[in-house]
């Protein structure tokens, strides 16, 4: 199936009514609940050294305490629902991709149609709530849990004023940041989900287990890539 | 058309399903070349053939999974060729027609991420209003029909290759559909096993009146539960007539066949 179709009957998939819920809900869990402590354990070394980094260039010209704008601006603005779309997109799309890619080599997605449910309804709506709706609350997971650990590196290990750092954050991270970072975290989910479910849902039969390899790679690089490049954009879009 | 062979039913208005001038290539490999027949209701039609020449295509096509190139499938009456998938009305009247049909899949193609009970349950649940309980009390009987009661719990990877067959057959019957697919139901079975499963369709033909297609390349299934049997090779429909006029004809690649002769105008690829 080309790709162009793919999007046309998914999106219609998508919002033709509620997605089958059981579907719906185990995806969501999986991709939510299932990608937390990857995402913690990342975003804590993320956000630490976010503040080292800054620290060391900031001190050469005696500007160490602008580390909290610094890690407010480069982390909540970029990294943080960057890194969750990278990382999570990654996970979830690798799963998405080769579940959707086995059903088909087994036959599984024509035995759907066989009984007179269409796919795209059944496995691939739900799919693309699940992550659509996911990445945006992982996204500002990952603002949390990377700023706290800016701020225990700068306050405990640089020795930062603790209220200078705080009042740094509050002043140059607003509602809108952190409503924009949500954005990203929603067109990421959308698109990596429909990358992933593209390539999963076009595996073969005759493609054997190898198509669930293929198909997954590309799902990771594809969604990686996409979420890269369409950051700088929306970016550029909100701050510029 | 075959020698000697084209089954047209003089007393029959409404057969189950009718393929007029069949044909399908993949690339330039042509897989389905004019094929015609016609299938009576309550009919168990056997399909035999050598292994890679269309029968599976025929299948497929006829539930439309594959769009032929050219020709006509009536099913009951309605023609499934003229309906458009990318369009959304022909799409939805494609999924009714396809509720007509329940089809066991070569592999079985039972939802790997699903219980044994709710794979048989998944049909009711999808197309039906039944209660839990109900649904519950079917999946039970359905599985006992197939001789495996009590395995609800148990997951697909648990199953043997024999049992997955089953209750992918306990799924094909669980909405009591008109028609109901087999491709390749004896392959990878043991002949008792496989015994079980054709008396399970005798069963079924006998009590509610389902008509059958069965893709196969056992004679012996052939030869046990057909009503009717078609001969395909190379794409073309050699032979196809009732039961009994086939198995008595003198037809080359008949015969071949169901002698098992090496000899004849079936090639080994």
């Amino acid at each position: 199936m080309r790709f162009d179709r793919f999007v046309v009957q998914a999106v219609r998939a998508q919002f033709r009514g509620i997605p089958p819920m059981d579907e719906f809900l185990r995806h969501a869990i999986d991709a939510g609940v299932g990608s937390l402590a990857l995402l913690t354990l990342l975003t804590i070394f993320a956000g630490m050294n976010l503040s080292v980094q800054a620290y060391g260039t900031f001190a050469r010209f005696g500007g160490q305490e602008m580390l909290g704008l610094f890690c407010g601006v480069g982390g909540i603005r970029e990294l943080y629902p960057v890194m969750a779309a990278i990382v999570c997109g990654a996970r979830i799309g690798a799963t998405l991709a080769a579940s959707l890619a086995n059903m088909q080599i087994s036959e599984q997605v024509e035995a759907l149609e066989v009984m007179g449910i269409d796919p795209m309804r059944r496995l691939i709506a739900p799919r693309l709530w699940a992550v659509t709706l996911m990445l945006p609350l992982l996204c500002a997971y990952a603002d949390a849990v990377g700023i706290c650990a800016s701020y225990f590196s700068a306050v405990h290990q640089m020795g930062i004023n603790e209220g200078v750092f705080i009042a740094q954050v509050k002043e140059i991270v607003t509602l809108p940041d952190l409503f924009a970072g949500v954005v990203k975290g929603v067109i990421f989910g959308w698109l990596v989900a429909l990358v992933s479910c593209y390539h999963g849902y076009r595996a073969a039969k005759r493609d054997g287990a190898e198509g669930v390899g293929v198909a997954t790679n590309r799902a990771i690089v594809h969604g990686a890539v996409l979420c890269i490049v369409l950051n700088m954009f929306l970016s550029a879009l909100m701050y510029a | 058309m075959p020698e000697g062979f084209h089954y047209v039913p003089p007393t029959d208005p409404a057969p189950a399903v009718v393929f007029e001038n069949v044909s399908k290539s993949f690339g330039k490999q042509c897989v389905l070349d004019s094929v015609s027949l016609v299938v009576p209701k309550g009919a168990i039609m056997v399909m035999l053939g050598p292994s890679g020449t269309g029968k599976s295509v025929l299948l497929r096509c006829l539930v439309g999974l594959i769009k032929p190139d050219a020709g006509h499938i009536y099913v009951f009456g309605e023609d499934l060729t003229a309906l458009d998938e990318s369009r959304s009305a022909d799409r939805n009247k494609l999924f009714a027609l396809r509720r007509k049909f329940g089809m066991l899949f070569q592999d079985g193609a039972l939802f790997d991420d699903m219980s044994v009970g709710d794979n048989v349950a998944f049909p009711m649940v999808q197309h039906t209003r039944l209660g839990t309980a109900e649904i519950r009390r079917q999946v039970a009987e359905n599985l006992k029909r197939v001789g495996l009661p009590g395995v609800e719990n148990k997951m697909v990877s648990e199953l043997s290759g024999g049992m997955r067959k089953r209750v992918a057959f306990a799924r094909a019957i669980a909405l009591r559909p008109e028609i109901v697919l087999c491709d390749e139901p004896s392959s990878g079975l043991d002949p008792v096993m496989s015994a079980t499963l054709d008396e399970l369709i005798q069963e079924l033909h006998r009590e509610l009146g389902m008509t059958f297609i069965v893709i196969s390349h056992d004679t012996a299934e052939a030869r046990k539960i057909s009503t009717h049997i078609g001969l395909l090779y190379k794409g073309k429909l050699q032979a196809f007539d009732t039961a009994e006029r086939v198995l008595n004809s003198s037809h080359s690649h008949v015969k071949q066949f169901f002698e098992r002769n090496t000899q004849g105008p079936i090639k080994v690829l």
